[in-house]
């Protein structure tokens, strides 16, 4: 289990490091936390000739709060979320991060990494798309703000070019009345989950005024089920109007089988999850304070 | 004086290993670092089965640091095939460690490339160019069974070995039956360990004496020397094999000889330099062995009218995979708990094993049993659901009574002791039996999935290896044996040394409390050698750690070896003291161990007796030259050669049993199969140290859990091997864990010197009361577990009538006179 030779070039900034980017050219790939690079390089399935190393580049791991909406830097480590005070106020981040796969993993893997890797079981693209999240890139050329609707385009990949890395992540902190959660099976903490579900619920009185829920690990892409989203909005929680939503988000996602279940079955799970996430949603739009995060087999 | 008469055995001692391995401060095979070593990597098979057109090593061979390759057939030009266990066809397959002509399973080393450093080595692996002609391959040993595409032509028969074990009268019985039970296919699935440290060799054939010297973690060295000697055509006596700190078997390390065998002959290409092979994840997933898959075709039950089993026929094909290695020896080893812990006298059970292009299977944890005791378990448990009499009852009116022990079953076997009511019972209250009934009921009514599973199972420990003479009637095996030696040091050191090469089962500890009980002293006084090494002359060919028998046939030895010691430690000291030998006390005193005379109060401590037969030898009147104070013992099994014809024989000494309950929830919506509450209740006989027991009660009831619902070998058609990573083969994890209830029950062994019982291996008893478990629950709803894998998505299949449907594979005939 030893990754082909490559050359190693270790970056003091993030333009320097987008610079030997375009330098080095198509061979060459960042490396934040390594959580999917490093394994695929040492199956020999990923044979870079250049690794960029972004883990001495200062300043790239933080969380702070402005104008309402929290910022991550790019290589934040999900264990840095898991154990930030932001996941007491803006619970779905921390479902999130406290259940992306074991230990050691979440102290390497990063938020940025996670996005740009695009991976259609990554799990913190899910969350992110249920919340207004804004990725921010820089290029040699050029500092820009990609919604994150618009940033990943199909499996593994996103607008970024070559030579663009991202810098911070932002997420819009969500209002009173409005309560998140994600929740996603796997079978043990190193693995995939089988299926993932985010739900993003504003609430007035009995009332849904708002939606958004997202699925993962069921398409090429996170799926947002917006069908499932209007089956809620403006309606009464209840086992009927829930009901239609897991009927939607059914319909919404295209699964592959694999070893983690059948194509048929995971639609099933996607649904179940969708139907847990909502009620814990709901309980927190009201307040309450709820714990959940990935489901083990 | 301390040591006074306090005895250790059953004692809670400390493990002396457990400073060593917990402080990272083991010595594994990887640890050991040899000048001038060199690093083999293999080259492996995509194809599950392919003609080798070509092998080109010329672009690997120029790389920079790589030393050389070596090809299969580069290796049969200077071999001889491995021995093959089996008689008739299946002894004619043509099995070498890297493939010759044509590969048969993915993943099958093809070629290997040595190198300056292993990251060399694995670029000089990817650079050697293989062409293949793909064949057609076959996965299922149903299939392979009806010869449509062979995988060894020498044998020209994909079947390894057919049997048939017949006792009783069969037909006498299903005539008189008031119920017979039909059951079309159950399937035990392909699983395996998956050990922290996976398999590590190191190779020297040394040109300077012709010796050949491993360094490596193989689980039963003895065994695989005989392998190793005849293919590589060097006297057995020649090679000399080292084991250290293990992390971990199963027995899944007792098949690594095909990789001792490259390592020693890529050594002697690279001119006598080690060779070091360390096993990677992947290839342990995908090449090093699993454990037995079986299939079990048209059994059927006769029943009296009280729900007792009183026959049963069944025709069962295991699936060894490429090539049968320790194999066709499973065909029997089922046999050692034939009837399982029920009393049916009359089986007719036709078995037979046949080659498929998946990876060799290698003894696995709970070996062959498991296979026939999850068998036994689903045939009670769905008999019980279909006649509606309740599971407890349906094992306590089955169960072999607790007055009936010693029992022999049907084919010879003599079970030596257990009390499985008893078990029950305790189970029951440990779980709280009567309020989970309860709190079932009431959720069903919610139209909540949830069931609760009993599994009773057997640990058939420490073989009679006569059995390997009912696979094959020229096998030159039979009962067994194990070495040890004990003695004090130069200066007086009390020294154990074992032939086992334990991993994890605390060898060092037991060994030290059976000897410190002997010379009443303490075992910290003693100092254990374990890890084997032929050169410590303490192994028989039985010698390694498998088959759950360490505390039979080891400490058995280990305790013959100490009073052997201690006999002449009382012959020397009764001279040396000028006291009567029924005078001498074993004890400690103001300077250390010793032994001191009631007559008249003189002593003599440890180094002064072994000052005097070491380096005080003159004063020793030659009546005690003999005496050395450095004792063998060789253990040997009181065993006799079974009735090859008619299979019938002891084959075991000791029956540890296991008693499980799990009550499992079915997730109405996920599917997810959740333990809501478990019981492990185990039965060894003499407890000789509680958490030790405790421990692999633990080790093993995780495994079995996780093979019962994450741990799976798939294959697809063509016999790719999904489930190569810890990403898609799922080991258990403490995540994955409820929290075990554990209790335990001691009927002392008749047959071993302590009562104590071999165990460890727990007879997969989790796999059993899963699928029970999770037959209570979805009975209702027409599904039948018929295989021992279950997970959501499976289950997900069987309640939308995709598998696992109870009115297509089971069927019930109830007769006139049938209370059922």
């Amino acid at each position: 289990m030893y990754p082909r030779p490559f050359h190693y070039h270790r970056a003091g900034s993030l333009p320097e490091a987008a610079t030997m980017l375009s330098q080095l050219g198509d061979d060459a790939k960042l490396l934040a936390g390594g959580q999917s690079l490093i394994p695929l390089m040492k199956l020999r399935f990923a044979n870079p000739s250049h690794l960029v190393d972004l883990n001495f580049v200062p300043g790239t791991s933080y969380i702070n709060e402005q104008n309402g909406a929290v910022r991550f830097g790019a290589l934040t480590r999900h264990s840095e979320i898991e154990n930030s005070s932001i996941g007491v106020r803006f619970p779905i981040l921390h479902d999130c991060a406290a259940g992306i796969a074991d230990v050691q993993i979440r102290n390497r893997g990063t938020i940025g990494g996670s996005l740009a890797e695009a991976d259609p079981s990554g799990d913190w693209a899910a969350v992110l798309l249920t919340q207004k999240t804004e990725i921010w890139c820089l290029s040699p050329r050029r500092e820009r703000s990609v919604p994150l609707t618009d940033f990943i385009t199909d499996a593994y990949t996103t607008v970024l070019e070559h030579d663009e890395l991202v810098r911070e992540i932002s997420v819009e902190v969500p209002g009173k009345g409005t309560g998140g959660a994600y929740l996603a099976f796997k079978r043990s903490a190193p693995v995939y989950p089988t299926a993932s579900a985010a739900v993003q619920i504003t609430m007035e009185g009995d009332i849904c005024k708002d939606a958004h829920l997202v699925l993962g690990c069921v398409g090429l892409v996170p799926v947002r089920a917006t069908a499932a989203a209007d089956a809620l909005r403006d309606r009464r929680i209840d086992d009927k109007s829930v009901a239609a939503a897991m009927d939607a988000v059914r319909e919404a996602v295209d699964p592959q089988a694999d070893m983690r279940g059948s194509a048929e079955y995971k639609r099933t799970l996607a649904a179940a999850l969708v139907k847990r996430a909502i009620e814990v949603a709901v309980r927190r739009a009201r307040g309450e304070r709820v714990e959940v995060s990935h489901i083990y087999a | 004086m301390s040591g006074n008469g306090q005895k250790w055995v059953g004692k809670a001692v400390p493990r002396k290993e457990e400073e060593r391995l917990l402080r990272g401060l083991g010595k594994f095979a990887d640890d050991i670092k040899l000048h001038e070593t060199l690093y083999l990597r293999f080259v492996r098979s995509p194809y599950a089965h392919a003609k080798i057109a070509n092998i080109s090593t010329a672009e690997a061979e120029k790389i920079p640091g790589v030393v050389c390759t070596l090809t299969g057939a580069e290796i049969a030009s200077q071999t001889q095939p491995f021995i093959e266990i089996a008689p008739d066809a299946g002894g004619k397959i043509r099995d070498y460690p890297l493939a010759v002509s044509k590969v048969r399973y993915q993943g099958e080393p093809v070629a290997a490339v040595v190198a300056m450093s292993a990251a060399i080595a694995d670029d000089g692996a990817e650079a050697v160019q293989v062409d293949y002609e793909a064949l057609d391959p076959v996965v299922d040993a149903e299939q392979a069974l009806t010869d449509a595409s062979i995988l060894h032509e020498d044998a020209g028969t994909n079947k390894v070995w057919n049997g048939v074990f017949e006792y009783g009268d069969v037909e006498k019985a299903f005539r008189e039956a008031a119920s017979v039970v039909e059951i079309d296919r159950m399937h035990f699935h392909r699983f395996s360990s998956t050990p922290l440290e996976n398999n590590v060799v190191i190779g020297q054939w040394d040109p300077k004496d012709e010796r050949i010297y491993y360094w490596c973690n193989n689980s039963f060295p003895s065994f695989a020397i005989q392998f190793l000697a005849a293919h590589l055509n060097v006297h057995i006596d020649r090679i000399r094999v080292q084991t250290f700190d293990i992390g971990g078997s199963f027995g899944i390390k007792i098949t690594s000889y095909p990789q001792m065998a490259v390592c020693a002959l890529a050594s002697k290409k690279a001119g006598g330099r080690p060779i070091k092979w360390v096993e990677t994840r992947s290839e342990h997933m995908t090449s090093s062995a699993h454990g037995n898959e079986r299939t079990f075709r048209d059994t059927r039950v006769a029943l009296d009218e009280n729900g007792v089993i009183t026959a049963l026929t069944s025709r069962h094909i295991d699936d060894c995979g490429a090539y049968p290695r320790y194999e066709p020896l499973g065909c029997v080893i089922w046999s050692q708990v034939f009837p399982g812990v029920y009393r049916f006298k009359n089986a007719r059970i036709d078995f037979s094993q046949a080659v498929t292009n998946k990876c060799p299977v290698g003894p696995n944890r709970g070996y062959s049993r498991m296979q026939h005791l999850w068998f036994l378990e689903r045939v009670v448990d769905i008999c019980a659901h279909e006649l509606g009499i309740p599971a407890d009852e349906m094992r306590l009116r089955n169960y072999i009574r607790p007055q009936e022990f010693p029992y022999t079953t049907p084919n010879g076997c003599v079970y030596d002791s257990g009390n499985y009511p008893k078990m029950l019972d305790l189970a029951k209250g440990l779980i709280g039996w009567d309020a989970w009934k309860k709190k079932q009921a009431e959720a069903r009514k919610q139209g909540r999935m949830v069931g609760i599973g009993i599994g009773t199972t057997l640990d058939s420990g420490t073989n009679n290896f006569g059995q390997s003479q009912i696979v094959n009637p020229g096998a030159p095996f039979s009962g067994n044996s194990q070495g040890a030696n004990c003695k004090l040091d130069i200066y007086g050191e009390v020294v154990v040394a074992v032939g086992s090469c334990p991993q994890g089962q605390g060898h060092e500890t037991t060994a030290a409390q059976v000897v410190a009980d002997v010379l009443n002293i303490t075992p910290d006084l003693v100092t254990v050698r374990t890890g084997f090494d032929t050169e410590r002359n303490v192994h028989t060919g039985f010698s390694g750690t498998y088959a759950s028998q360490f505390a039979v046939s080891g400490l058995s030895a280990v305790h013959g070896a100490a009073q052997k010691l201690k006999a002449e430690m009382i012959r020397l000291g009764a001279h040396v003291l000028e006291s009567k030998p029924e005078d001498l006390d074993f004890g400690i005193g103001g300077q250390g161990p010793e032994i001191r005379s009631k007559s008249n109060g003189k002593s003599i401590n440890y180094w002064g007796l072994a000052n005097i037969v070491n380096v005080n030898s003159a004063v020793l009147p030659p009546e005690l030259y003999e005496v050395t104070l450095n004792c063998r013992y060789i253990w040997r099994a009181p065993f006799k050669v079974p009735d090859i014809k008619k299979k019938y024989g002891n084959l075991t000494m000791t029956y540890a049993s296991q008693l499980h309950i799990a009550v499992v929830e079915v997730d109405r919506d996920t599917l997810i199969p959740k333990i809501l509450d478990y019981v492990a209740i185990d039965d060894c006989g003499t407890v000789i140290n509680p958490p030790i027991v405790e421990g692999q009660v633990y080790g093993a009831t995780a495994h079995g859990i996780g093979a019962a619902l994450l741990e799976n070998c798939v294959y697809d058609e063509v016999g790719n091997m999904l489930t190569s990573t810890f990403s898609d083969y799922i080991p258990i994890t403490a995540m994955n864990m409820p929290n075990v209830k554990y209790g335990h029950i001691e009927t002392p062994s008749p047959h071993s010197y302590s009562g104590a019982k071999g165990m460890g291996e727990g007879g997969a008893a989790p796999i059993h009361t899963i699928s029970a478990a999770l037959q209570d629950a979805l009975f209702d709803k027409g599904v039948f577990i018929q295989d021992s894998f279950n997970n959501a998505d499976s289950l997900f299949r069987a309640l939308h009538g995709e598998i696992g449907q109870t009115a297509k594979l089971v069927k019930v005939e109830r007769r006139v006179g049938s209370k059922a």
